[in-house]
């Protein structure tokens, strides 16, 4: 498979991947907030700040209004945005088109439908009424381009170059959707102190990674800090937990990988050190100080990603001139 | 001609009695080989047909079989027009039409080795030296130089049009980078998910054996000393407007599609970057034009080629298809002398009619020619796409004057014939609901290697969607149709 290509069928599944996880946070965070025990989880600008932090990683100023509406439409349909769910599924859809010949037809079909959807959905409905619309469609979307992927192509490298994609930004997105709870928990907890309904962030983290039914399941309780940091981070049966992202990350980069003993620095070496290290972890290992934790969790994550594109996408730089590209005689 | 028996979709369709009209004969009766298709489209009703429209375009969007339009902002995404009622081509006719076009590109493809080699064609005074001094796709660095089998024009494509006489005619020979095949699988797809009950009723040959048959044409002409040759696609990239084209012939072959930064040149070989390090590549199908394919030789800013590549080529290490230089011959100047090239090389008389032209570039022709502007169609030598032609009979008089300046001024570029009458096909026509007569054209696709010579048993039917137009190109607003080559 040429290294290009490689590249670009990754960062297809970790589009896909991303759109999901940007699509279930705003949905859930917004719509669980509505009735929410604590007044600070209620207010619209505490919801608005926490949205904007998870898409687009930023810390609104503290006497800054934030207007709903914008707000909503530059997560989800804004073209100037690059955070937004309009431009992470434009990428996902570019990549696939530069790889169209190795992905299947109804592959390419699934994702090219989707992607006119989602171009084409009207911002005006989607800011004034159609943000659980809108959102749930994301989401069904990305299972359903996911069950394309698995049941349509070849179980080749192509198909573990984009799980790897999938589970790299799984694990980032899980770990970030952690990291941004975890703040909010604190927020509710300076204001209202002890009185403040824990669960109800927990059971918010859970939902915001579709784990909360599963976690309930598990645990026959309802979700505290401890049961749901340990279900999300080290429970090696729940799919989106990050040990068992790791597991999948160790396996397919196995499938890649062609020498059997990795060199120390390479991605195959640094993901396998970091599995084994799950393997044996306790939540008493982390729990003290969690913030550093998942910071550092995130910074290896990427390093592994960073990595990987050296070690096997490894392109050359040349700008595609676009103008001779499409001067190009097709008689 | 207006006929008020005629069924719904059809009750407005009027053609033009002095031109072919391909349904309707001179009598206004349908013709015997249309009568099934034409009853089933007849009982249609208008909503029903405006379902099964939308619903084939819909697919062609769904699929991707689409080109992209660059706007500022925005990349807006738009299928070819494609029309549902196919043209079909009785099995004599096609016969006729196969050996016809195989004829023209074996002779073409002898008159490049030629070209690139003794120029005896020229020595003996058939064609004129002036054709290749002037003409700037011919390559010199190609002199001298066999390419793998003798062979250049891999990939032909022909454009043939039904005159108001009854016969085909050859508009022009397209033998650098001939477009259109995956539209040819594209509309069958199309047309037989719409129309699946008619195909029992008409005994049409396949056209998916188009991909198979160009990795067999590509393998056959591997460089020597290789066994199982590796054959690759090179696409400009995603931003080329017939990138669904290439993929699709990826797709089809399972070969790899690369650009020209996924190559590179070392110790006389082509290789490319895949993840487990660099592999050789023997067989490219390149879509890139000559002048961008090695800017070590040719242009030297081009992005899309490989430094080196030609001189890989040149010691026989890899195999382009088509070779490089073949624009040479399919200059419409060049077109003119078919008849004496098809004679000079193969000692037959061409099966298909050319159509006469006269060269502004010899004096009387070109008296001829100023004097009779708007009974002519002036084309320039080298141009692609439909453009600089003007259509004499569509000129007022100050076009006309403007037209013979631009001759007088150089007339080696340009060539007149007599306006030609495409045949018209019904095709149907959104805005008014119904079946409107509109001119049509017939590109075909000729392979050519080791022991090979196959024509695609379909082609593209290209139509002028603009009333009383006779510009079928895409890039001018134009569409296509499936067409059914009949076994019998």
């Amino acid at each position: 498979m040429l290294a290009r290509v490689a590249n670009n069928l990754f960062w297809m599944g970790r589009y896909i991947e991303r759109t999901e996880h940007l699509a279930r946070f705003l949905s859930v965070n917004y719509f669980t907030s509505l009735d929410a025990p604590d007044e600070l989880s209620r207010s619209r600008q505490f919801v608005l700040r926490s949205t904007m932090y998870m898409s687009a990683n930023e810390i609104i100023d503290s006497d800054k209004i934030l207007d709903e509406e914008d707000v909503l439409f530059n997560v989800g349909l804004n073209v100037d945005k690059p955070y937004s769910i309009l431009n992470a599924f434009t990428n996902a859809h570019e990549n696939a088109r530069s790889s169209r010949d190795l992905i299947s037809t109804e592959l390419f079909e699934c994702i090219n439908r989707i992607n006119h959807t989602i171009k084409g959905y009207p911002a005006d409905k989607f800011v004034k009424s159609g943000l659980h619309d809108f959102t749930s469609l994301v989401i069904q979307s990305a299972s359903e381009i996911r069950s394309k992927i698995k049941s349509t192509l070849l179980h080749d490298e192509v198909y573990a170059i984009i799980m790897l994609g999938i589970y790299i930004e799984r694990a980032l997105q899980v770990s970030r959707i952690i990291n941004s709870k975890l703040s909010d928990a604190a927020a509710a907890k300076v204001i209202h102190g002890d009185a403040s309904d824990g669960s109800y962030q927990w059971a918010t983290l859970l939902k915001c990674v579709s784990s909360y039914d599963m976690m309930r399941r598990f645990y026959k309780k309802t979700p505290v800090r401890e049961s749901t940091l340990e279900f999300l981070i080290l429970n090696s049966k729940c799919p989106r937990s990050i040990k068992n992202c790791l597991s999948q990350i160790n396996k397919y980069i196995n499938i890649i990988s062609i020498n059997k003993y990795a060199a120390n620095d390479s991605a195959a070496f640094l993901i396998g050190k970091m599995k084994a290290d799950f393997d044996y972890k306790l939540m008493t290992d982390i729990d003290e100080n969690l913030e550093v934790f998942t910071g550092e969790l995130i910074e290896k994550l990427i390093l592994i990603a960073e990595k990987l594109e050296s070690n096997y996408f490894n392109i050359s730089d040349v700008a595609v001139v676009k103008k001779q590209t499409q001067k190009q005689l097709q008689k | 001609m207006k006929d008020t028996n005629k069924l719904p979709l059809f009750s407005t369709y009027e053609f033009n009695p002095k031109l072919y009209d391909e349904l309707f004969n001179e009598n206004n009766e349908v013709r015997e080989i249309y009568k099934t298709l034409y009853d089933l489209f007849s009982s249609y009703s208008v909503e029903e047909y405006n379902r099964l429209n939308a619903q084939a375009k819909a697919s062609f969007f769904n699929l991707g079989i689409t080109f992209q339009v660059y706007g500022e902002k925005e990349v807006k995404e738009q299928i070819f027009p494609f029309d549902l009622f196919p043209r079909i081509i009785n099995n004599k006719e096609w016969t006729t039409i196969e050996k016809g076009v195989l004829q023209r590109s074996k002779a073409l493809n002898l008159f490049l080795w030629d070209l690139y080699h003794d120029q005896k064609i020229i020595k003996q005074g058939i064609v004129p030296i002036d054709l290749i001094n002037s003409s700037v796709n011919f390559l010199p660095q190609m002199k001298g130089l066999d390419p793998p089998e003798g062979i250049y024009n891999h990939i032909s494509g022909t454009d043939l049009i039904k005159h108001s006489d009854g016969n085909y005619y050859v508009l022009e020979d397209n033998i650098r980078c001939p477009s259109g095949v995956s539209y040819v699988v594209g509309n069958r797809n199309a047309v037989k998910h719409s129309l699946f009950g008619v195909f029992n009723q008409y005994n049409a040959h396949t056209v998916v054996d188009y991909g198979s048959k160009l990795l067999e044409t590509m393998e056959s002409v591997k460089p020597k000393g290789v066994d199982a040759p590796v054959c690759v696609i090179i696409t400009p990239g995603v931003y080329n407007s017939a990138y669904y084209e290439h993929s699709f012939l990826a797709k089809q072959m399972g070969v790899v599609l690369v650009e020209g930064r996924d190559l590179f040149v070392e110790n006389d070989f082509v290789y490319m970057r895949t993840i487990y390090g660099p592999e050789k590549v023997d067989v490219i199908y390149r879509r890139v034009d000559d002048l961008f394919i090695d800017p070590l030789v040719f242009r030297k800013d081009s992005m899309l080629g490989v430094p080196g590549l030609f001189s890989v080529y040149q010691k026989g290490n890899v195999t382009l298809i088509n070779a490089p230089g073949t624009g040479v011959a399919d200059d419409k100047a060049v077109y003119t002398y078919m008849p004496q090239i098809i004679k000079y090389y193969l000692d037959e008389e061409p099966i298909l009619n050319n159509v006469h032209t006269y060269h502004c570039s010899r004096k009387d022709e070109l008296s001829y020619v100023l004097e009779n502007i708007d009974k002519l169609v002036v084309k320039p030598v080298d141009e692609s796409g439909g453009y600089g032609i003007s259509i004499g009979n569509r000129l007022t008089k100050e076009e006309i004057e403007a037209v013979k300046k631009t001759i007088i001024a150089e007339p080696r570029k340009y060539i007149a014939q007599p306006i030609m009458s495409l045949s018209t096909h019904p095709t149907y026509i959104e805005g008014s609901e119904s079946f409107e007569s509109r001119h049509v054209d017939l590109r075909t696709f000729t392979l050519l290697g080791k022991d090979i010579d196959f024509v695609l048993k379909g082609g593209l039917t290209r139509v002028a969607l603009k009333k009383g137009n006779l510009i079928v190109n895409s890039s001018q607003g134009g569409g296509s149709k499936d067409t059914w080559v009949l076994k019998k």
